[in-house]
């Protein structure tokens, strides 16, 4: 699957190579001078890419002159290998492992925010299987000697319940992680109590709850600041086309702000409420999430999965270091990958400055 | 022609002479254990060569001596030896299991009327299956621990070792069948005494192939729900782009072939000492 | 034993191999099958000894006389020796006798024993693709006797081997028939060792088989000897028996027959 997703990348960049050798031709030709920047988008189909859709559909774009393709990837880290690689500029996703590992070799920069989890926003809940629920596992304290799902050793699995149990008293060895590889085996795992507990996002977390197939006993954002995932683009781009990556960045945060104004609203109690452009915003994003369900169900799920984005985009660059220390300290990314090195807050200050 | 005459030829040649030509040469390959160690050590040499050079970036691949040092650093961890043994164990057990119901069902399909044409139709449509692609089914029946993956390297074992021996029983001498009916051997006899071990040569030699998938599912088998294992060591450090352990892995699951392929090496000379 | 052959017929899907087959093998006695190629005197040894249904008739033991220690009274000698290549020459005779209820001193004598009949004792440990073609029918040969048959059925028992241990072997057939008095079924196509060896010697002719003429002779075994006149007299007269069929069997295209 990831092969072939990297393979048609590198199709549509050939292809986009001499398009543009075709068009550069027109453009010398003519005499036409600012013809749109082409830059290609990696993202996936996730609420979490919606900023990038709303850029897109709303224009914004276009405004900064870019024109912009997106390719779509089934999983996150073909998104960092395909712009380590060239085959695409700027990619959106959670941090992994993977992700540090590939940034610490000095193709990435992250010079942005994706989602973070915030105490007055549901993030990503802690679950329980009903069998182990009904044996006692009740609040996140027991989940000592309980099996866990996670799709793969060092993803943002692994460091959620990694960090959770540190800050609950919880011995991670005495737990026994179940790689299973994709989130549909770990919800498959979890509902006939094959694996005791794991954590996921809450649009998947609230209904498998409500349908009584698990039980949620804790919430990830109350035990951790955390910055999810973040906006990032090759270390040629920003040597070579730093132009261009303002301009992107500047669209994104115009998408940024309209998202926290469409799907974060919260009245004075903290409340998530509607606003004038909630459906507006939907409706985009609907386009490329849940596109295949008819809106009344995809609304629900896309509001249900809209995660917290800070303003600007700004990134939580000392959580993103405590990160790649853990990671580090585990052996899961290699010690010489520095973030002082492959984060660049010289588009986007960072967050808290 | 005389005697002498036959001697004063031989002693005085025609100038059209020629000794005849020797034209058998070629077509007799023989091994060569030197070239075979020497190939293997230029081609890592090369490899550190441009590593060391910057002509392949270790992005691309990991030096020899990374490789090297993240095996280095998986033995003196002690890590190595847990993947090791819990690959092991699946393997062995894996392997055992489908060797033993392939082996029971290519004998029946190999001597019954009644389990030939069944038999070799079933096998002949699901031998082409990739087994990774059942592994979600494996998981429903079998769940996430230990069952599915011991299911996994068994299932793709059982079809080849099913192929080879009843194509290994075909290919016992009838004359030695019915030399045994023409004693009155008892049929668990026959097939002990003469279809076992004349179908062996081909069976044994069915096993590297059986062993060396069983290898390849080794990966397969512990994408699911495997804390160790050297498949989901390789796994890993895929996920996490960590190069040098992933080929490290790949080094030892080859030295595990080569391990494998030992052992049958040496089970076929204590069994065919008679070839 | 005496063996009666039955007005056996039979026949290979359309091709009527033997008809009417009938005649009787008196204890003590060895008769040899002869005949042209495809007239069915393999089928008919098939038969005999009941590797082969025939399509009619039967072949019927008319008593339960049996040597001694006898486990298998119809025994047959292959002609391309049929050993286990992975067993040696004492481990093939003990494959014959391993099912049955003898201690293994009992069996380990038997072996001895007949490995000392076909001079093989020098052999007893090697494997058989150490061993010549004369030395492999020997080893047939010690097999068939481990098991104290009542009737030795040998199938052309000569014709894998080249002429010079053809000799050899047929001499020690003759010494061994003459020595034991077995009864035996001999099919060859060399109507010398049928003078050799045989007692009564059935003439098949082909298309289908059937009994030409039964051929008597009645020098005894251990008098006969290669060129004696009366020897050369009986082979030419099997010779004009089958010398038209013989013509017209070479004549034939081989996959036809």
């Amino acid at each position: 699957m990831r092969s072939r997703d990297l393979m048609s990348g590198a199709g549509k960049t050939a292809r986009r190579s001499l398009l543009a050798l075709a068009v550069g031709a027109t453009v010398f030709g003519a005499g036409i001078a600012n013809a749109a920047e082409k830059i290609n988008i990696a993202a996936l189909t996730f609420v979490s890419s919606s900023p990038l859709f709303i850029a897109k559909e709303k224009g914004y774009f276009d405004d900064e002159g870019l024109d912009a393709e997106i390719t779509f990837f089934r999983s996150a880290q073909p998104v960092a290998v395909a712009i380590a690689s060239g085959d695409a500029d700027f990619g959106v996703t959670a941090f992994t492992g993977g992700f540090f590992n590939l940034a610490g070799k000095g193709a990435l920069k992250v010079i942005g925010a994706q989602l973070h989890e915030d105490a007055a926003y549901d993030g990503s809940a802690i679950l329980a299987s009903n069998k182990a629920f009904d044996a006692g596992l009740t609040s996140v304290d027991k989940l000592g000697g309980h099996s866990f799902a996670l799709s793969q050793v060092g993803s943002s699995f692994h460091y959620m319940m990694g960090n959770v149990a540190e800050k609950a008293g919880v011995d991670l060895a005495s737990m026994e992680l179940k790689p299973l590889q994709s989130v549909p085996n770990m919800i498959g795992a979890l509902k006939s109590g094959q694996v005791d507990s794991m954590i996921i996002v809450p649009h998947i977390a609230k209904p498998l709850a409500n349908a009584g197939a698990a039980h949620i006993i804790g919430w990830v954002k109350d035990y951790v600041p955390y910055q999810v995932g973040g906006l990032f683009t090759s270390a040629r781009n920003v040597e070579e086309r730093r132009d261009v990556v303002e301009k992107f960045v500047r669209a994104y945060q115009k998408g940024v702000a309209d998202y926290r104004a469409g799907l974060l609203a919260t009245d004075a109690d903290g409340k998530l409420v509607k606003s004038d452009t909630t459906d507006e915003i939907l409706e985009i994003v609907h386009k490329y999430v849940y596109a295949d369900q008819p809106a009344d169900k995809a609304y629900a799920k896309i509001r249900n999965g809209a995660m917290f984005i800070t303003e600007e985009a700004k990134l939580d660059v000392q959580d993103v270091k405590a990160q790649v220390k853990w990671y580090q300290d585990r052996g899961y990314v290699s010690a010489d990958a520095n973030p002082d090195e492959f984060i660049d807050t010289s588009f986007i200050a960072p967050l808290g400055e | 022609m005389s005697h002498e005459g036959a001697k004063q030829m031989a002693q005085t040649p025609d100038t059209n002479s020629e000794p005849v030509r020797f034209r058998a040469t070629g077509f007799n390959p023989k091994s060569n254990p030197v070239a075979a160690w020497g190939s293997f050590i230029l081609v890592i040499a090369l490899w550190q060569l441009g590593s060391s050079t910057g002509f392949i970036s270790e992005l691309a691949m990991p030096s020899p001596i990374a490789v090297a040092k993240a095996l280095w650093q998986l033995i003196i961890s002690g890590d190595l030896w847990l993947h090791l043994g819990a690959s092991l164990q699946r393997l062995v057990g894996g392997w055992i299991m489908g060797t033993v119901a392939g082996l029971v069902v290519g004998f029946l399909v190999g001597m019954f009327t009644w389990a030939r044409s069944p038999g070799v139709a079933l096998v002949s449509a699901l031998f082409p299956i990739p087994k990774i692609a059942l592994l979600p089914l494996f998981i429903i029946w079998f769940g996430i621990g230990e069952p599915s993956k011991f299911a996994t390297i068994a299932f793709g074992v059982f079809f080849p070792t099913v192929i080879n021996t009843f194509g290994g029983v075909d290919n016992v001498q009838r004359n030695l069948i019915r030399m045994g009916q023409s004693f009155d051997l008892p049929m668990w006899s026959v097939i002990r005494k003469i279809i076992l071990p004349g179908a062996l040569p081909t069976i044994l030699s069915g096993f590297r192939i059986s062993s060396s998938i069983a290898i390849i599912l080794l990966i397969a088998a512990e994408m699911i729900g495997a804390q160790y294992g050297i498949g989901a060591l390789i796994l890993a450090a895929g996920n996490l782009y960590q190069t040098d352990q992933l080929i490290a892995g790949v080094v030892v699951l080859s030295l595990m072939g080569l391990c494998v392929s030992w052992l049958l090496g040496r089970l076929d000379r204590w069994l065919l000492g008679w070839r | 034993m005496r063996l009666q052959i039955q007005n056996v017929s039979h026949s290979y899907d359309q091709v009527e191999a033997l008809r009417d087959i009938e005649f009787g093998i008196e204890p003590g006695e060895v008769v040899a099958l002869i005949g042209p190629s495809g007239c069915g005197k393999s089928t008919l040894l098939s038969i005999i000894g009941g590797m082969l249904k025939p399509t009619s008739g039967a072949v019927v033991m008319c008593d339960q006389a049996k040597p001694e220690g006898c486990l298998n009274p119809l025994t047959y000698v292959f002609q391309d020796f049929a050993l286990l290549p992975w067993r040696t020459v004492a481990g093939n005779i003990s494959l014959v006798l391993e099912d049955h209820p003898l201690s293994k001193s009992e069996r380990d004598e038997r072996i001895a024993e007949v490995l000392a009949q076909t001079n093989l004792s020098d052999f007893a440990n090697a494997y058989p693709k150490q061993l010549s073609g004369g030395m492999k029918q020997r080893v047939g040969i010690a097999r068939a006797l481990a098991v104290r048959p009542a009737v030795l059925l040998m199938d052309e028992p000569l014709s894998a081997l080249d002429a010079q241990t053809r000799i050899l072997l047929l001499d020690e057939f003759s010494d061994l028939f003459a020595r034991t008095g077995m009864t035996a079924v001999y099919v060859t196509h060399n109507l010398n060792e049928a003078v050799r060896l045989a007692h009564k010697v059935v003439a098949l002719r082909r298309r289908p088989g059937t009994i030409k003429e039964i051929h008597t002779i009645d020098v005894p075994i251990n008098e006969r000897r290669e060129g004696m006149p009366e020897l050369i007299a009986h082979e030419q007269a099997l010779w004009n028996l089958i010398r038209d069929e013989a013509i017209a069997a070479d004549k034939e295209l081989e996959n036809v027959a």
